[in-house]
């Protein structure tokens, strides 16, 4: 992006300028100096250009010292509308500048910049406009001829006119001999460029505004072949960029790069010769990247799914397939939104015990009371994104499902309290599992009536309802058989750290899973108090969200914490004031049993805490996004300890680099490598 | 005893495939006919009928297992292994018994 901008702005105003782009870009914006508003006060050309040249040996017409706009690269104008209508009526809409010549643009070209040319904006009335507008950008040529002119690292090298670039080289008196030639060549390579500058001020107009049309975007035209490259110095750890077609230094002591600063130099010295030995290499590593990311090859059934999916439409009746399968498609077509009331037909079937519907948006209220008509012997009925499901489907459901044990409806926003009241009257001890999110409707008295009726429910999950209050978990903690309980989301305040570890002391003994998850209140009591001592076969732990825990609290709850054996799923997104205590404390109670972690967002880690995470053998995934610690060290020493790790998750983690190790099977989600040269195809 | 380095799969409508042995191994049921304890035709004879699978699905398959064991472990780009949209449900039973 910035280099692109970069290379644009370059091509427009400064041309061969290769300073630090940010420093050339806050520059220029600091000046105002920006094609959509030219300088409000244009006085007359002031600044003689020539002075703060170096390489101003070329001619210098008359026409260049009147007026020419293309003064900025010492390139003699050529008459602009009476000799070049067709340069002069490619002017760029909506924007009163006049485009310059083709041959500065052309042999201006030196630094690969590559741009398609996909659309020829040309309004052919303006042929005339560019008189009218030579001022503005006059002045932005002489000071950005300033800029220049103030920057040891700027290579000046500009080839006069249409003549020869070999005269250019020539007569640039400060740039060093092989730059010039690389640079003649270049110019040589790719004479016609016609479009180029026109296209190319287009996009830059939307980069400098920072208003980047979506339709415009192509990955193609924003990263022109030899993309820059992020690296980390050997010496000092920062990340710095590596320019395309510029060398970095590189440590005498390991070999290693190094940033311009520890170089020492100031600045990479653009050196042309580099740019066709970096792109192999980049390319290879890719490749690389691709294939250890796809390492394996899909299972024929995945590949038949994948098809099915795509064709659902024609599909008839899917015949003798796994409910594996079937599932799979249901995702799958779930994820394209082709699963509507036609669709779900495929799915229904009397011998089916178990449905899960991923996405029920399409499905209409009798779609969904097909469901109760075709699977009467359903036991389990999951119902995702479920908002059009009304009262009577419900009514219907209660009626005709008599097995039901179990039932998860996500967002059904239409359905009353009486519905649910009715629900829990009907299905009474045989109700087991009960999960619940997104609805405003659910009260407190309807799960005063779960609570009464449903003496036998095992699992009980609550998430974003926004009635929910303190009041809710005194019938809650009545349910003695619960083993799993999820309370997610809360409104603010509305539950308290009190009723929560009143809950947990009457429920705790049972649990297996216990997830308090967005509850942002509970303060370092629900730890100390309810869970350590009531929660002793508890597994799975998600208190992600609960930003007042302490390292304090969550130290106490695991040192000595000898009544549980150990957790397998610990989950601590987001709990921003923990120190390494707190992991550390975790890992040695957990460490044997680990095998799902997730730390994301904890900032406050460093290092030597997720050091410990190499106690945790069993370790299967682990997000540690976020985490800026984390690093190639760190990953090289994890994949070494848990040979079953299998899903790594690092977004945000720019310490890791693409080259951190990893081995067949280990997934490596968001490392930042990987996706700018992705981005980058 | 000596065992072929090939097998023969024979499809519902009488077409007999003869392939690799290790290739075939893929398959999971496959390997476990083939190499199951019992003295079983499967195993000694190294011929499989699959009564319910039509040649054309089953020619399908065996190019899918010369397909993966020639880009197992290959580093380079894995080229995209095509199934007829008509013949993905069949495919998809097919794989679904042989667990592949």
């Amino acid at each position: 992006m910035s280099r692109r901008n970069r290379g644009n702005a370059g091509t427009t105003y400064v041309n061969n300028v290769r300073g630090p782009t940010s420093a050339l870009t806050s520059f220029l914006n600091e000046r105002g100096i920006r094609r959509a508003n030219p300088a409000p006060a244009p006085p007359p050309v002031a600044t003689p250009p020539e002075n703060d040249n170096n390489n101003d040996d070329e001619p210098t017409s008359p026409q260049h010292q009147a007026a020419s706009p293309s003064s900025s690269s010492s390139t003699p104008a050529p008459a602009f509308s009476a000799s070049r209508p067709t340069r002069a009526a490619r002017l760029t809409r909506g924007r009163n500048l006049p485009t310059r010549s083709t041959n500065v643009s052309q042999s201006n070209e030196a630094d690969g910049v590559d741009d398609d040319s996909d659309s020829d904006n040309s309004d052919d009335d303006s042929s005339d406009s560019d008189n009218k507008n030579l001022i503005p950008i006059a002045i932005s040529a002489s000071t950005t001829r300033a800029v220049r002119a103030t920057r040891s690292r700027v290579i000046a090298v500009a080839s006069s006119s249409s003549s020869s670039s070999s005269n250019a080289v020539a007569s640039s008196s400060n740039a060093s001999s092989s730059t010039a030639k690389a640079k003649a060549a270049a110019s040589k390579k790719r004479p016609r460029k016609k479009d180029a500058s026109d296209d190319s001020d287009d996009e830059d107009f939307h980069d400098i505004t920072g208003h980047i049309s979506r339709s415009n975007f192509s990955h193609k035209g924003r990263m022109p072949q030899g993309s820059n490259k992020i690296v980390f110095c050997s010496r000092c750890r920062a990340r710095f960029t590596i320019k395309a077609g510029t060398t970095p230094a590189v440590d005498e002591d390991d070999g290693g790069l190094l940033c311009p600063t520890c170089a020492g130099t100031g600045s990479p010295g653009p050196s042309k010769n580099a740019l066709p030995k970096a792109k192999p290499v980049k390319r290879a590593r890719r490749k690389a990247q691709k294939a250890e990311i796809e390492c394996q090859i899909p299972s024929l059934q995945d590949l038949c799914i994948q098809k099915i999916a795509n064709s659902i439409e024609d599909v008839e009746a899917f015949g003798d397939i796994s409910d594996l399968s079937l599932d799979k498609i249901c995702k799958i077509i779930s994820r394209n939104r082709s699963l509507n009331a036609d669709t779900l037909q495929l799915f229904l079937d009397a011998r089916h015990s178990e449905l899960i519907l991923y996405d029920c948006t399409d499905i209409t209220a009798i779609g969904l009371q097909n469901i109760a008509q075709f699977c009467p012997n359903l036991r389990s009925l999951k119902l995702k994104l479920c908002g059009r499901i009304t009262n009577e489907v419900m009514d219907y459901y209660i009626e005709h499902l008599t097995k039901l044990t179990s039932l998860m409806l996500i967002g059904p926003i239409l359905i009353l309290e009486h519905t649910y009241i009715k629900l829990f009257e009907t299905v009474c001890e045989r109700f087991e599992k009960f999960e619940l999110k997104g609805s405003s409707r659910f009260s407190l008295k309807a799960i005063k009536a779960l609570c009464d009726n449903c003496p036998n429910i095992t699992h009980l999950r609550l998430g974003d309802c926004n009635l929910m209050d303190d009041g809710w978990l005194e019938p809650i903690a009545g349910l003695t058989k619960l083993k799993s309980l999820r309370i997610r989301n809360p409104e603010p305040d509305k539950l308290t750290t009190p009723a929560v570890v009143k809950l947990i002391q009457a429920v705790g003994s049972g649990l297996e899973e216990l997830e308090l998850k967005g509850c942002n209140g509970l303060t370092d009591e629900v730890l100390v108090d309810a869970i350590r001592p009531s929660c002793v076969r508890v597994e799975r732990l998600n208190l992600s969200g609960c930003e007042e825990l302490t390292t304090e609290g969550v130290e106490t709850l695991f040192k000595d914490w000898n009544v549980n054996p150990g957790l397998s799923y610990v989950n601590l997104e987001n709990c921003v004031m923990l120190k390494d205590e707190a992991l550390m404390a975790v890992t040695e109670h957990s460490g044997a049993t680990l095998e799902e972690v997730n730390l994301s967002g904890m900032d406050e880690i460093t290092k030597d805490a997720l050091q410990t995470l190499t106690r945790c053998v069993n370790l299967m995934e682990l997000d540690a996004s976020w985490v800026r610690a984390m690093d190639d060290d760190i990953m090289e020493q994890l994949v070494e300890a848990a040979p079953r790790l299998a899903k790594v998750t690092v977004w945000g983690d720019h310490r890791l680099t693409e080259c951190c190790s990893s081995r067949k099977g280990l997934k490596i989600v968001g490392r930042e490598g990987d996706y700018v040269d992705l981005r980058f195809l | 005893m000596a065992e072929s380095e090939y097998v023969t799969l024979e499809s519902s409508d009488g077409f007999q495939f003869v392939i690799h042995r290790e290739v075939a191994m893929l398959s999971g049921t496959v390997k476990n006919m083939l190499s199951s304890p019992g003295h079983f035709t499967e195993s000694t004879e190294g011929v499989i009928q699959f009564r319910d699978i039509k040649a054309i699905i089953l020619e399908k398959v065996c190019k899918y297992w010369y397909y993966k064991a020639r880009h197992l472990n290959s580093v380079t780009e894995i080229p995209h292994f095509e199934i007829e949209p008509e013949y993905a449900l069949e495919t998809l039973m097919a794989a679904d018994f042989l667990d592949t």
